[in-house]
């Protein structure tokens, strides 16, 4: 958690280059500030949001570890009671849930290869180059995200049917053909936020390195590219969990039920709980047990992810 | 001041790199290639069917009629279309105001708690963005559960014993409040990480500079800190325009709660309930055009301007 | 929370799909394997919704299907109620990726008939799986004029779960006529307790009261659908429905029909129930009673053992008798664009068969062909069941039904009621709005 604390504003300011005004880079030094009498009360205000905010989560998580019959108590407790995991083990015992599992990782894992992949070179393209056709490449990448995609599953579905049928890999019900879906809708957004990542590294370092007789290839790799990891990380963060969320597409396109991502397997034992009375604490476990991968790839990320945005931010 | 100093930056690099023009064209390929494969299709069928009369039968593989923009006419006419545009477009503000204005609110405070509190708001904003969609959507609908709902305990406890058995999802109005409370509960998370990460790159010397020149905190805030972020909440809250114009997920997983459908229907909703619902595809696709259209039109100012910026 | 298990012999199955398309495609074309011999070997794929078919029905179709067809395997996929006419509009015209045989709510089996879907079953084969015997009204759901498209899968009627220990406490007794009961359940209402618990937006139980007042929502002249909320008839029905909404019912206008059983068992906190009547379908007993442990050592409701505090009765009809209620259920077609229709054929012949009619009669669902309704009719459930199913009545079979049902119409308009709405001015004006969208005009 310490990395939070600690922005590493060297990482997002490379030290060469003309001076960047107002985000002025070197060392900050760590001298305390002058305590404050409001910050106290500041920081009070700043627990109570914090409890406001985690609400749902520790509500979600409570009744996942609860027994379904406890969660009717009046008054509703608000400590564990009667702590169990059958929920939990309710959950991955349903036939549909570890296959599901599978399917997200894999979708979400070429997801956000791709996507970053695609989109750094189109933002390199952007933001180190002019040339004929970036205004309009600009504008399309905007006005791409303003179409409505609910509109869009008869085509995709039909699309990605006919792609089947000359190469399985790419049809329905494949990891790979979704994938192709989702990294076309990001691609767009992920290109907008890394272009200004890209622009703050200035190429000078770059041809520094090439002075110092490394290989184009070589300075690009020891020298741009740690520069551009933060961002990279940020943007990957956001099609993780574009992908990982996204449930009306793959409901169309991943139309077998051996194929059905998380989201979509979740609304449907929601659906099945429904027919009976819903089974609120087993659907809480299912939610919590989808939103751990999430939780430990941000821990993972955590870092460099805050640094990331700091560089995204102040480039805008 | 940001701005100026990225444009400044950006353009020299291009004059002095003097490369073949074919680099940043084979550059784009990839992405250019995957926006076709993955989005030509679905935007052209999109365009010829919104011009065709295109139902059940045609999917089924009667040959489509040519029918002009009949279809737009269609539309247009339609009683539902205005509320459900207008319903949007106030849903839309209301959410992106809020949450970049909370976001501001929650970053500028994390500037000025103690090192573990602010620790602690960042753990709980990474949970919140960390939960799933579906997930996030399930848990307020039992929060608020007319019956079994931790919300209308509370507000009983309280002493409002009319929230006693009280439906939020029933009227639109408090139907709007949840879908408020979930949408922002969801999207403050990145605003207030964005601005943060914004803000910590103001250097304390600058801070320490005013403060030394007698400026109180409310100064700060507003003559150096807001100005310095200002580029990021332009973009942030652009991002939350486009963005929560398209909410549609939250809102149908609410519905199935039980509510007034067509009176809580948005834009995205209303183009699913049109076309996979009423299997009036063709209708669909051409709100989904008309969508698409507003949208820039909304956004062209704004649009404009950052484009100025970028190409200044 | 069990949802069907196919065990292993998904995946494998799947890998041999995957296998078998990719060679076979080329060969076979719309119609098939080679006429009069054994068709090709092949996998294919029956969609189901819901948990309502029981995993051991689904397992005998499995092992059926394998044994008169050998070489060939069924995959059964469970499909979700509430996506299913997405994912069949969009499967359904997909020759390589379509299921063979899919399982359609009866209310929407007529849209899909009338694009085209389905294969025709032809009239050898209707006779051989039934013909007469297959319960009428659902039969007419899946044809345009004499051809056949989808047959009865299974029906559910709908009668009154109530509280007896609730309603003898109060002094009442079974009702004969619908207002009895609505006297009955108004009578049994406090501030905690709905007498009926009914939503208002549950029209699937709420068009009782139209039926029982000889009300249509729909009449067909000629080729046209015609919306007939205004007719007297109906609107006698609506108000009549509308003052039991509102004297016997604590539940939100905006409440849909799910589980209502939550409101007749014991609540789990303890305390009285919060209903002490509901409407469901006959499957709904498996889901109340008091809790008792199964075979496996999970909790479940021991399906009303205890008769002296739960029982049933039929809807009382407006003169006495039965009424006239919704017949839910579903139907059973095969995709015109199968590429195996022999096997999706005999799949049908399986399902159709006495053995799977009688398994479908002994779980509580209403078997397709009605010879079989005696075997259901073997306690009071099934007696009930039979009752009622007799008396009911189907939506109109109109070919826009299904977006009627996809837009949710009928649930505003049940909300508006509940809402105390006034019902003429209600009527004419869904009139207006449902005409066009029954003959399957847009908007």
């Amino acid at each position: 958690m310490s990395a939070t604390t600690e922005p590493a504003p060297t990482v997002a300011r490379p030290p060469a280059g003309p001076a960047p005004g107002a985000g002025a880079p070197g060392p900050r030094p760590t001298t305390r500030r002058r305590p404050r009498a409001g910050k106290v009360a500041l920081s009070v205000l700043g627990l109570a949001l914090s409890l406001v905010w985690v609400f749902p989560v520790y509500w979600m998580v409570l009744s996942a570890v609860t027994p379904n019959a406890r969660l009717r108590a009046t008054p509703p407790s608000f400590l564990p009671m009667d702590f169990t995991l059958a929920n939990f083990s309710g959950v991955i015992a349903d036939s549909g849930f570890l296959g599901a599992l599978r399917m997200s990782l894999m979708i979400t894992g070429i997801t956000i290869v791709l996507v970053l992949a695609f989109a750094f070179l189109a933002a390199l393209a952007i933001s180190r180059w002019r040339f004929r056709g970036r205004a309009s490449f600009v504008l399309a990448v905007l006005f791409i995200q303003m179409l409505p995609a609910e509109g869009l599953f008869i085509a995709q579905y039909k699309m990605l049917s006919s792609f089947g049928e000359t190469a399985p890999v790419l049809g329905l019900n494949s990891v790979l053909g979704i994938s192709i879906l989702y990294t076309a809708m990001l691609v767009p957004f992920t290109i907008w936020m890394l272009r200004g990542f890209v622009a703050g590294v200035p190429a000078e370092l770059e041809e520094a390195g090439m002075v110092d007789g490394l290989s184009r290839t070589k300075a690009f790799l020891r020298i741009t590219f740690p520069l551009l990891a933060p961002g990279l990380v940020a943007s990957g963060v956001y099609a993780f969990l574009q992908a990982w969320n996204e449930f009306t597409t793959a409901l169309v396109i991943l139309p077998s039920e051996s194929s059905q991502s998380l989201p979509v397997w979740l609304r449907s034992f929601l659906s099945a709980s429904a027919n009976r009375g819903i089974d609120w604490a087993e659907v809480m476990a299912a939610s919590t047990l989808i939103a751990v991968p999430v939780i430990v790839f941000f821990l993972f990320v955590q870092g460099r992810m805050t640094s990331g945005l700091v560089a995204g931010a102040v480039k805008g | 001041m940001a701005s100026t100093t990225s444009t400044t930056s950006t353009s020299g690099i291009a004059i002095r790199r003097r490369r073949r023009p074919a680099t940043p064209y084979l550059l784009l390929l990839p992405a250019v290639a995957v926006l076709l494969v993955g989005l030509g299709y679905p935007v052209y069928w999109q365009v010829v069917t919104s011009l065709q009369e295109y139902g059940m039968l045609q999917q089924f593989g009667a040959p489509p009629t040519f029918a002009g923009l009949d279809n737009y006419a269609r539309i247009l006419a339609d009683d539902r279309l205005v509320p459900v545009v207008a319903r949007s477009i106030a849903f839309c503000l209301v959410n992106a105001f809020l949450t970049v204005g909370i976001g501001l609110g929650l970053a500028t405070l994390m500037r000025a708690v103690h090192g573990w509190v602010r620790i602690v708001m960042q753990v709980v904003l990474l949970l919140a963005w960390a939960t799933p969609l579906v997930a996030a959507v399930t848990v307020f609908r039992w929060l608020f559960d007319y019956r079994t709902g931790v919300v209308n305990w509370l507000l009983v406890q309280l002493g409002f014993s009319q929230a006693d058995g009280f439906a939020w999802l029933a009227q639109p109005a408090t139907f709007f409040l949840v879908a408020t409370f979930v949408v922002v509960w969801m999207s403050v998370p990145f605003v207030a990480m964005s601005i943060y990460a914004g803000l910590t790159q103001v250097s304390d010397e600058v801070l320490e500079a005013a403060r030394l020149d007698g400026a109180n905190g409310t100064q700060i805030l507003v003559r150096i800190l807001l100005p310095l972020v200002r580029p990021v909440l332009a973009i942030v809250l652009l991002l939350q325009i486009i963005w929560d114009l398209r909410v549609f997920a939250q809102i149908r997983l609410l519905q199935d709660g039980g509510a007034p459908v067509s009176e809580t229907n948005l834009l995205g909703n209303f183009i699913y309930e049109l076309g996979v619902g009423s299997q009036d595809f063709s209708g669909a696709a051409a709100v989904s055009i008309f969508v698409l259209l507003l949208t820039v039109a909304l956004s062209a100012p704004y649009v404009r301007s950052l484009m100025k910026e970028d190409a200044a | 929370m069990k949802r069907t298990r196919l065990t292993a012999g998904v995946a494998t199955s799947m890998t041999l799909a995957l296998a078998l398309t990719a060679c076979g495609s080329g060969t076979d074309s719309g119609d098939g394997g080679s006429e009069g011999g054994t068709p090709e070997a092949a996998d294919i794929t029956l969609w189901l919704n819901g948990s309502d078919t029981p995993d051991e029905l689904r397992d005998f179709l499995v092992a059926e299907f394998a044994e008169e067809n050998p070489g060939s395997t069924l995959t059964i996929e469970e499909q979700d109620w509430e996506d299913v006419v997405t994912k069949l509009t969009t499967a359904l015209p997909d020759a390589q990726n379509t299921p063979d045989v899919v399982e359609i709510g009866n209310t929407q089996a007529a849209t899909f008939t009338y694009a085209g879907a389905f294969r025709e079953i032809s009239p050898e084969l209707y006779a051989e799986l039934g013909g007469e015997k297959l319960l009428p009204s659902f039969v007419e759901a899946g044809s345009i004029d004499d051809a056949k498209y989808a047959l009865p899968y299974y029906y559910g009627s709908r009668y009154m779960f109530f509280r007896k220990d609730l309603w003898t406490k109060a002094g009442l007794e079974v009702p004969t006529t619908l207002q009895e009961f609505g006297d009955a359940v108004q009578e049994l209402r406090t501030g905690e307790r709905s007498g009926f618990a009914l939503g208002g937006q549950d029209w699937r139980n709420g068009i009782s009261w139209v039926f029982a007042n000889d009300g249509e929502l729909a009449v067909k002249e000629g080729d046209e659908w015609t919306s007939t909320l205004s007719d007297p008839s109906t609107v006698k029905g609506l108000e009549q429905w509308q003052d039991v909404f509102a004297q016997a019912s604590n539940l939100p206008p905006t409440q849909t029909d799910e589980a209502y059983w939550e409101f007749l068992n014991d609540p789990e906190k303890g305390g009285e129930p919060e209903g002490a009547t509901i409407m469901a379908p006959g499957w709904a007993r498996w889901s109340l009673g008091d809790l008792t442990k199964n075979d496996e050592g999970d909790e479940v409701r021991d399906g009303m053992a205890d008769t002296k505090k739960f029982d049933i009765f039929a809807l009382p009809g407006v003169d006495g008798g039965v009424a006239p209620v919704f017949a839910g259920g579903s139907n059973l077609a095969v995709s015109a664009k199968s590429q195996h229709p022999e096997l999706a054929e005999s799949l049908l012949r399986i399902i159709y068969s006495d053995d799977y009619q009688t398994m479908l009669a002994e779980n509580g669902l209403g078997p397709a062909n009605t010879d079989f309704n005696e075997v259901m009719a073997a306690d009071k459930f099934g007696e009930v069941a039979v009752e009622t199913a007799e008396a009911s009545k189907l939506t109109p079979a109109a070919p826009g039904w299904a977006a009627v049902e996809g837009a949710k119409v009928y649930e505003e308009l049940f909300q508006k009621i509940a809402e105390g709405g006034d019902v003429t001015a209600l009527a004419a004006q869904y009139d207006e709005k449902l005409t066009p969208m029954l003959n399957g005009q847009a908007g």
